[in-house]
């Protein structure tokens, strides 16, 4: 992909996106919502792409960060949500989500942290307990609502706004990794001791991938708090950060477009499923299992050419 | 600039209670091109390690270009001006031929996250500027018609020469090879000779090889070191050296009377 | 002291479920997400022939509950063994990865499996009485019969699976694939027979967790498997994985650990983002875990 073509294809989507979502008075309210949640899964899955995918680490905790992004933006908005005319209220809805993401970032620097020692299953157990420690301290604190979460919240997420905020980290993540500076995630996944050789510090990149990759999953969280109108810890367990990782995997680790086709497919699918509600969990193990066993590179990579499009 | 580019005072490395270096005196000067051989087993890829920073010396000092080297790690010392090639190729495998180079070129470069963001003119024109000097790195080694393939899908050969052209793209003072004739056929052997000259003459820069291959060393060294269980046992010219004593012993008198 | 005997029963169940993860780990370096599940697997074996075993040895009676522990470990081996068969082998040489993915849909599989209405439902069910009610007065603390029995199991298994992989042909074995697949298969071992044995007794490990943790709890349902899965994983690494000392101790420190915790006023809410907490600055400290990799213990 030509670096000029990313630019290219943010635009299109943004404009996609505020298409839709000027007319989506009209538009079915279920598939609206279903399309909202498409969007935030792509934002999951691309993001924690640049952390799993390009830069190589094993991270179980974005359902963590989606988190402390959805009680952070769910909080700012009801607490101001009433002060605001309603002219500003897009504006407090992307300070909430900015908040919400930078708080997610600042988790991410404390769990990216420790990957300067750890590696492997070592450092997914890490982040898998940063997640679990996040979610508990939120099932405790009577400032987020304990364990019954916060609810009231503001209908705001449409359309325009989860599919224009998963455009922009698409493009964020794309920039990124294609620029001469992003060539060093992808060296470091592919070579540590090289690409420290190469006068690339490895463990700036490891942190950048935790930080950029965490800011993202909190922005998606507050879109999903403002969709789901009432968020709880049980949420944002441990499932939901496996939820991501299949989606990475499914994918295609390092490739962005099978990743966001697969957020969209393992979104889509089990609504399609959703009349046989007590078989469509298992369907959806059995194809995590079945896709492994016969496409363990990705779905839709290429054999054999790593960090493409 | 009197001074020596890299200078080793009695650096000696213990693991345990084994010592794999010990008490190795060694300098390199501006533009000099210094052979360290050995037989298997003598401590050429810990001195390496030593001189790059994977490992810190037991005692001793490194100093290069006059500074201390005590504590900074690979990285910093890459960005000093040391560049290195590896004895089992370490080549980047997710990418093309061209993105191996100019990842190695990002060290010098001012530009980040921010541009890579934002793409103002300035950005591109640097974007610009790094792929075409990669280009020509690349063709002055014959890889340019490679540019896109994936690095590892490259004749074994070739991804040795990619793995100098890498390590050449860091811009540095110092370029250190460890055994680039591991594994190569005769042929490739002499082309690779020939290759570390043109380095050396056409860049201006000092190369410290470490090989194993008499020949090699032989005919491209100005200077030798020869190393045998963690001591230098002798230094000089190729000719001193094939006469040396110590060193035909310690090759057992073969290889050197034949090279 | 009572304190200190409850926590060395949690910590005993949490060492056994460790073990299994670090059994499994040790021969295969990868971690089977689905363990956690063998051990619900396991809790509901039991729950279906303790009935049935109820007339031959009596009500809640220590034979009862040898038998049901000893049946829900003979049908979670050939379970634990028969995943393997199906979904780990045919990924044997691909990426490490892949195999763990493979094994969360294992895991999901079991679950959602489980709690559909056709096989055990998600309601949760009463765990049948195994062992007599009335509790022992010892040194000043009141013991229930379970907590008793389970360090001495689980001091038991420790030493028999200490023999087994340092004093048997077939540890020996084990202990060979765990160093070197390839090597082993070239001195004549039989690679997947080994590993075949080492899923089934891991999965044999669980299903006696499984019995046990369920006759301390009040009940079981498909879930049941997943918190004391992930604490004793953590258990697992905070020993340092692949080592059967470590997979002990790592559980006794969290059992112990959880117990002193929830008696606190206040902080009892967060035994878990406490326990998990220490699993971060253990690893901080010693990246390998407490007893490292170094270990001759290692599988």
């Amino acid at each position: 992909m030509r670096l000029g073509g990313a630019r290219r294809w943010l635009v299109l989507a943004l404009l996609v996106a505020a298409a839709v979502s000027a007319g989506s008075g009209v538009m079915n309210r279920y598939y609206l919502g279903v399309a909202s949640e498409v969007g935030i899964n792509v934002i999951l899955a691309v993001s924690l792409n640049l952390i799993n995918g390009y830069t190589g680490q094993f991270s179980l905790g974005h359902g963590g960060f989606m988190a402390v992004g959805a009680y952070v933006a769910a909080k700012m908005t009801l607490v101001f949500g009433e002060q605001v005319g309603a002219a500003f209220q897009p504006l407090l809805f992307a300070g909430a989500l900015v908040a919400g993401g930078g708080a997610a970032a600042l988790a991410g620097l404390a769990v990216g942290v420790p990957s300067l020692r750890l590696r492997g299953d070592y450092l997914a157990v890490v982040t898998l307990c940063f997640g679990e420690i996040i979610r508990v301290v939120f099932q405790n604190s009577a400032f987020f609502g304990a364990a019954t979460g916060l609810s009231g919240i503001a209908p705001w997420t449409t359309f325009g706004w989860s599919w224009g905020v998963a455009a922009l980290t698409v493009y964020v993540v794309l920039a990124l990794v294609h620029s001469t500076y992003g060539r060093g995630f992808l060296a470091v996944n592919d070579d540590e001791i090289a690409a420290s050789a190469m006068g690339l510090n490895p463990l700036k990149y490891k942190v950048t991938a935790f930080l950029v990759g965490a800011f993202f999953a909190g922005v998606a969280g507050g879109l999903f708090a403002h969709m789901k109108r009432a968020i709880n810890p049980e949420g944002f367990n441990f499932m939901r950060s496996i939820d991501v990782v299949v989606m990475v995997i499914l994918g295609g680790m390092g490739n962005t477009a099978g990743v966001v086709a697969a957020a969209v497919l393992l979104t889509v699918l089990p609504e399609l499923l959703r009349g046989f509600s007590d078989c469509r969990m298992i369907a959806y193990s059995l194809l995590i299992i079945v896709l492994m066993l016969l496409r363990p590179q990705g779905l839709f990579r290429r054999s054999g050419k790593g960090g493409g499009l | 600039m009197s001074e020596k580019l890299l200078q080793l005072d009695a650096v000696t490395i213990r693991f345990g209670g084994l010592t794999a270096v010990s008490e190795v005196d060694l300098s390199i000067g501006h533009g000099e091109l210094v052979g360290l051989i050995g037989p298997n087993g003598a401590g050429k890829t810990t001195m390496f390690n030593l001189i790059t920073g994977v490992y810190q010396p037991t005692s001793g000092q490194v100093l290069f270009g006059g500074r201390g080297l005590l504590g900074l790690r690979p990285h910093h010392r890459t960005r000093m001006g040391m560049a290195r090639t590896f004895q089992n190729i370490r080549l980047f495998g997710s990418m093309s031929v061209l993105d191996n180079v100019r990842a190695a070129m990002q060290l010098h470069r001012r530009d980040g996250w921010r541009q890579a963001l934002w793409r103002g003119n300035q950005a591109r024109e640097s974007e610009r500027g790094v792929e075409s000097k990669a280009r020509e790195l690349l063709a002055i080694f014959g890889l340019e018609e490679r540019c896109q393939e994936n690095a590892l899908g490259l004749p074994y050969g070739e991804q040795r020469r990619l793995e100098i052209v890498r390590a050449l793209a860091t811009s540095p003072r110092l370029l250190l090879l460890d055994e680039p004739a591991a594994g190569m056929n005769p042929t490739e052997k002499v082309e690779l000779a020939r290759l570390i000259r043109l380095v050396q003459e056409r860049f201006k820069i000092s190369v410290l090889l470490v090989e194993h291959d008499m020949k090699v060393v032989m005919s491209v060294c100005e200077r030798i070191a020869v190393l045998d269980y963690g001591r230098k046992i002798a230094e000089g010219s190729p000719v001193e050296i094939r006469r040396n004593p110590n060193v035909i012993a310690a090759y057992l008198g073969q290889e050197v009377a034949d090279a | 002291m009572q304190q200190l005997v409850n926590g060395l029963a949690l910590g005993s169940i949490y060492a056994l479920i460790a073990l299994g993860y670090t059994m499994v780990y040790g021969v295969l370096r990868f971690i089977n997400f689905a363990h956690a599940d063998l051990l619900m697997l396991g809790a509901y074996a039991g729950y279906f022939v303790a009935p049935a075993l109820a007339p031959v040895f009596g009500e809640a009676s220590y034979g009862l509950l040898a038998a049901t522990v000893f049946l829900a470990a003979v049908a979670c081996a050939g379970v634990g063994a028969g995943i393997e068969y199906l979904a780990y082998r045919p990924l044997r040489n691909r990426p490490k990865l892949t195999v763990l993915i493979t094994a969360i849909g294992v895991s999901l599989l079991m679950e959602f499996g489980c709690q559909h209405p056709a096989v055990f439902g998600a309601k949760t069910r009463p765990f049948p009485q195994l062992l007599p009610a009335e509790q022992i007065h010892f040194l000043g603390a009141t013991v229930s019969r379970v907590d008793m029995v389970i360090p001495l199991v689980t001091c038991g298994l420790l030493m028999g699976l200490w023999w087994l992989v340092q004093r048997t042909r077939m540890g020996m074995a084990m202990r060979a694939v765990s160093f070197n697949q390839q090597a082993a298969a070239l001195m004549g071992v039989n690679n997947n027979r080994v590993i075949s044995f080492t899923f089934a007794l891991g999965s044999a490990l669980a299903a006696v967790a499984g019995v046990l943790y369920s006759v301390r709890a009040s009940g079981i349902d498909p879930l049941m498997g997943i918190r004391p899965g992930l604490i004793a994983f953590s258990a697992a690494v905070v020993g340092g994985i692949g080592d059967l000392a470590g997979a002990v101790l790592g559980g006794l420190l969290l059992g112990m650990l959880e117990t002193y915790v929830g008696g606190l006023p206040g902080v009892s809410n967060y035994r878990d983002a406490i326990s998990f907490g220490m699993l971060v600055v253990i690893l901080l400290v010693r990246p390998s875990g407490l007893l490292g990799r170094a270990q001759v213990e290692k599988v």
